[in-house]
């Protein structure tokens, strides 16, 4: 039996929603029936099944109904029509007070914008759910420092949450609902709101969390990259409607449509093969400037081994691995004596003219311009992804 | 008047049906209203003498150390409300303050119990918003004078329908921040709450009250300003405080006295407004008051409490026979009032003075809420008044003779009669306030001459009647008034009366006292008493110049009585 069963849910807004799902079992897009009856499709027809202790994604672009259908789940918003099922229970016939205790102990949510409340300390916060259940204060207190702890955040317990950054809001956040040890965790769009090096960051702590409580994830995102990255299955959504449910690997391969092809396409453009679409933006040192402990200390900044060498002119000088500038801090040497060699390519060079560089080349291959100006590097990686796609659809002319 | 209707549709009675609804909720539901009037003046009555139980020093010094405990950093707001509240003391007008605090009080307690819960109703429920919304507009852009009618009618005068209006008035800021406060809530909070299993009422306690707070505060303070507001407003129905000093000022055309109780007015809405934001803090800069804070705070506290406690056990109180003058603000009825409430206090009784429109005062004494008034004009000027409630008073007969009303010009204007009036005075009668009787008078005597036919009657008050005349005296231009002796003007100006051959003015008019029913069953005595009281049109006036030149109404029926034992002693025969 799966953890969560979703069949045929539907939820549509707005005061005519019968002649609405007329309309929608009669393919009529969006805006059609918005025109004809005011009515708008939140979501139409989902069905899917959710098992036990794994991370579920559900993406698609803003619009497509994500949101509404997270929040069908538990019944924030009332569905129209369809069921759900909940370890095997229907949810969707409960009493306003069954649903309560539903809430109470069975599923906890995380939102984009944390969702803190502000009046209230990070503890206050934490343990609100808890306090909802009416449970006694001294247990309540304990189980949520234990989970702030388990945050890093319990130093911070009696701040309120606009003297904290993002991430630690998004920390409570989650603290706060693991707090009710719930057996169902929904998160909407819980890393969004947070810059890119956090929410990796978070991903991994993600991971790290389900590796150790085994909760059932429901996790909503437009980013492909973070769905392929945490998620065991990801459900794609377009106007309402699922189009695809599958490992990542699965959508990858076999798009189920056009539009799941053009939109795991759009996320990352690998179409055109010339160096300056697969190269990302280079790590650089100024040797006319910086010295080794600069260097070293942009590398362990950035996590790298190395870094391009650039004159005051960001004209490109050569590679500093860590190595080389660790000597010369070590013999006191400037860094333009321990810069070493690197392999150069114009920014219009054909990959298939970079792959055999790049397989003897100890080091990425920096891209310069005709002023042996330093435009950027290419990795190994995006080479092979690049290649991998050209050979899948070789007549695709996107 | 004609009005041209557009479409034939006849005059809707709309007045008589608000007045039939009014009298049918008046004889209804009588025992509610007396109820309320009842309970709500003794809890008036026990927070003023509470207020006033504090000795005056002691205030002043408690609430400065409240304002330096309570404000950081700040010495502006301390030194200020200490200098502004002696100010007030100096100016005599310590009582007047905390009456108009427990009015303000009341009226905000009243409207913060009945607007926190309609203002959640409303933010929970779009159609009770939808039917209360377009109420409040209603109540709140109704002019305030309007809900003095109602409350009159159902509560008689004094300080109950005084806090009615004003809770009328001042409800909606409060009802609509707090629906406002509860609907900004951000909705994610809002998600999160429910998420978390909250019940509607958990939401409401931890997390739209806590985040509404702000909003809320700020509607009670737009509350309290506006309660503030319709102190001066109800001070016409008998609402006692510094309202009525301003009241009375805009009557006698008073400038310093008017400013002097305005000022009051707004050293008290200061002073209130800025405790208020003490408690508007924001969610995560609470910064916790210091020990000695607290300490000053509660000590402050407790030293109030514990002064008036001392001082309320200490001092006996009076327990003298009431007796309720009404009287209105017209000079001359100034002058006779307060002579018969000093000579009333002299022989031991315990008297209170309520200035009232006219018409308020009839009603009042008609209904057992005053006592006594000496200043029924008969049988002309108050004619329409005396035929609608001559049963329900005891006319006790004249306490002047030789009274006379009329239309009054400058000695300097040509005309003689009220016949020969073509187009002076921009046709012009300036006149006083529209509820005298003196002013129906002048209605029908437009009415009886054909030469006013184009004329227009203007009203004001009596104190503005009076600055109008003596600014067109002063520049020898032509004016027109409704005027009455005895009346201190015939004795700074050269007046005449203009002659009324059709005689609508009525020939001999006497000032009479009209007790109220009860009296003479209640209180022997003063009905006795009230019943001999008379005076001359010489001494009135005497009294009344004494006034104008300065001295305070009632020092000027001290020094009167004084000087003519005799005839006082005559009345308590």
């Amino acid at each position: 039996m799966s953890k969560v069963e979703i069949k045929h849910l539907t939820k549509i807004f707005g005061k005519r929603p019968k002649a609405a799902l007329k309309m929608v079992k009669q393919n009529k897009s969006k805006n059609e029936i918005v025109e004809k009856t005011g009515s708008t499709v939140g979501v139409y027809d989902i069905n899917m099944s959710i098992e036990e202790g794994e991370i579920f994604v559900i993406m698609g672009l803003s619009g497509s109904g994500k949101s509404t259908l997270i929040r069908l789940l538990n019944r924030l918003i009332e569905p129209t029509d369809g069921q759900l099922f909940i370890d095997g229970q229907e949810i969707t016939n409960l009493t306003k007070k069954q649903m309560l205790s539903i809430r109470r102990k069975k599923m906890s949510m995380v939102f984009q914008n944390f969702g803190l409340f502000p009046h209230r300390t990070l503890l206050e916060n934490t343990e609100f759910g808890l306090e909802i259940q009416g449970v006694p204060k001294a247990q309540r207190r304990q189980r949520a420092e234990q989970a702030l702890d388990n945050a890093q955040l319990l130093s911070f317990k009696d701040q309120y949450p606009n003297q904290l950054s993002g991430g630690m809001q998004q920390r409570v956040g989650l603290a706060r609902a693991l707090t009710n040890d719930p057996d169902i965790l929904l998160m909407d769009e819980a890393f969004s709101a947070l810059d890119p090096l956090v929410r990796g960051q978070m991903q991994d702590e993600l991971l790290d969390l389900q590796a150790n409580v085994q909760k059932t994830i429901i996790f909503i995102t437009h980013d492909l990259n973070e769905a392929l990255r945490i998620g065991d299955h990801i459900a794609i959504m377009k106007d309402g409607q699922l189009q695809q449910v599958g490992t990542g690997e699965e959508i990858l391969t076999n798009p189920a449509n056009d539009y799941v092809k053009t939109f795991v396409g759009d996320v990352d453009r690998t179409k055109v093969l010339t160096a300056d679409s697969i190269m990302i933006p280079a790590l650089t040192s100024n040797i006319s400037v910086d010295g080794p402990t600069v260097a070293l200390r942009k590398m362990s900044a950035e996590e790298v081994s190395g870094v391009v060498a650039v004159n005051r002119h960001r004209q490109f000088v050569g590679y500093l691995s860590s190595e080389a500038t660790v000597s010369a801090r070590r013999e006191k040497l400037p860094l333009a004596d321990v810069v070493v060699e690197m392999p150069t390519v114009k920014p219009d060079t054909l990959i298939s003219d970079i792959m055999p560089i790049i397989y003897d080349a100890q080091t990425p291959v920096a891209v310069i311009d005709d002023d042996n100006r330093l435009r950027g590097v290419i990795i190994r990686g995006a080479v092979l992804k690049a290649l991998a796609d050209t050979e899948g659809d070789s007549d695709d002319n996107a | 008047m004609t009005t041209h209707n557009l479409i034939n549709i006849p005059k809707l009675p709309l007045e008589d049906w608000v007045s039939g609804f009014v009298s049918w909720l008046t004889t209804n539901l009588s025992g509610f209203f007396n109820a309320i009037q009842q309970g709500g003046q003794a809890i008036m009555d026990t927070i003023t003498s509470a207020l006033m139980a504090v000795p005056m020093p002691l205030m002043i010094i408690g609430i400065t150390a409240l304002a330096f405990a309570m404000t950081t950093k700040k010495y502006g707001f301390p030194i200020f409300a200490a200098l502004g509240l002696m100010l007030i003391a100096n100016q005599g007008l310590w009582s007047d303050l905390m009456n108009t605090v427990t009015l303000v009080l009341m009226a905000s307690v009243v409207s913060l119990i009945i607007g926190v819960p309609l203002g959640i109703l409303m933010a929970k429920s779009s159609k009770t918003a939808a039917v209360v919304q377009p109420i409040l507009d209603f109540m709140q852009t109704m002019p305030g004078f309007v809900y003095l009618i109602p409350a009159v009618a159902f509560f008689g005068i004094g300080v109950v329908p005084g806090v009615f209006a004003s809770i009328i008035f001042a409800l909606p800021p409060m009802v609509r921040m707090t629906n406002l406060g509860i609907r900004q809530v951000p909705v994610d909070l809002v998600e999160a709450a429910d998420s978390f299993g909250s019940t509607t009422w958990q939401k409401l306690i931890k997390l739209e009250l806590p985040n509404a707070k702000n909003t809320i505060l700020a509607g009670a303070n737009q509350t309290i300003m506006l309660a503030l507001s319709m102190v001066v407003t109800a001070s016409m129905i008998g609402a006692p405080g510094l309202g009525r000093g301003v009241l009375s000022a805009v009557q006698h055309a008073d400038v310093g006295s008017g400013f002097v109780n305005g000022l009051g007015l707004v050293i008290l809405a200061i002073i209130i407004d800025r405790f208020a934001q003490k408690f508007n803090t924001k969610p995560g800069q609470k910064a916790p008051l210091k020990p000695w804070r607290r300490w000053t705070i509660v000590v402050a506290l407790l030293a109030i409490v514990a002064g008036g406690t001392v001082n309320a056990m200490t001092t006996s109180q009076t327990t003298g026979q009431k007796i309720n003058i009404g009287y209105v603000e017209w000079d001359s009825e100034v002058a006779s009032s307060n002579v018969l409430a000093e000579s009333l206090r002299q022989h031991g009784y315990d008297v209170t003075l309520t200035p009232l429109d006219n018409a308020v005062l009839w009603q009042s004494l008609a209904n057992n809420q005053v006592d006594v008034s000496v200043s029924a004009w008969l049988p002309n000027t108050h004619k329409a008044l005396y035929q609608k409630y001559k049963n329900d008073v005891t006319l006790l007969g004249p306490n002047l003779k030789g009274v006379k009303t009329g239309l009054v010009v400058p000695d300097y204007m040509s005309v003689n009669s009220i016949s020969d009036l073509t187009t002076q005075a921009n046709k012009t009668i300036t006149g006083i306030e529209p509820g005298a009787g003196e002013m129906a008078t002048a209605e029908k005597t437009l009415k009886a001459y054909p030469n006013l036919s184009g004329w227009n009657l203007s009203s004001s008050s009596s104190g503005a009647m009076v600055s109008a005349l003596a600014k067109a005296y002063k520049n020898k231009q032509d004016i027109v008034v409704t005027g009455w002796s005895p009346h201190w003007m015939f004795g700074k100006y050269h007046l005449k009366y203009l002659a009324d051959p059709k005689n609508t003015f009525g020939s001999s008019e006497t000032i009479n006292t009209i007790v109220s029913k009860k009296l003479k069953s209640s209180d022997p005595k003063a009905y006795q008493v009230l019943d001999k009281f008379h005076w001359t049109k010489d001494d009135m006036e005497s009294v009344m110049l004494e006034i104008q030149n300065g001295k305070s109404p009632k020092q000027a029926a001290a020094d009167w009585i004084k000087k003519h034992k005799k005839l006082v002693d005559s009345w308590y025969q």
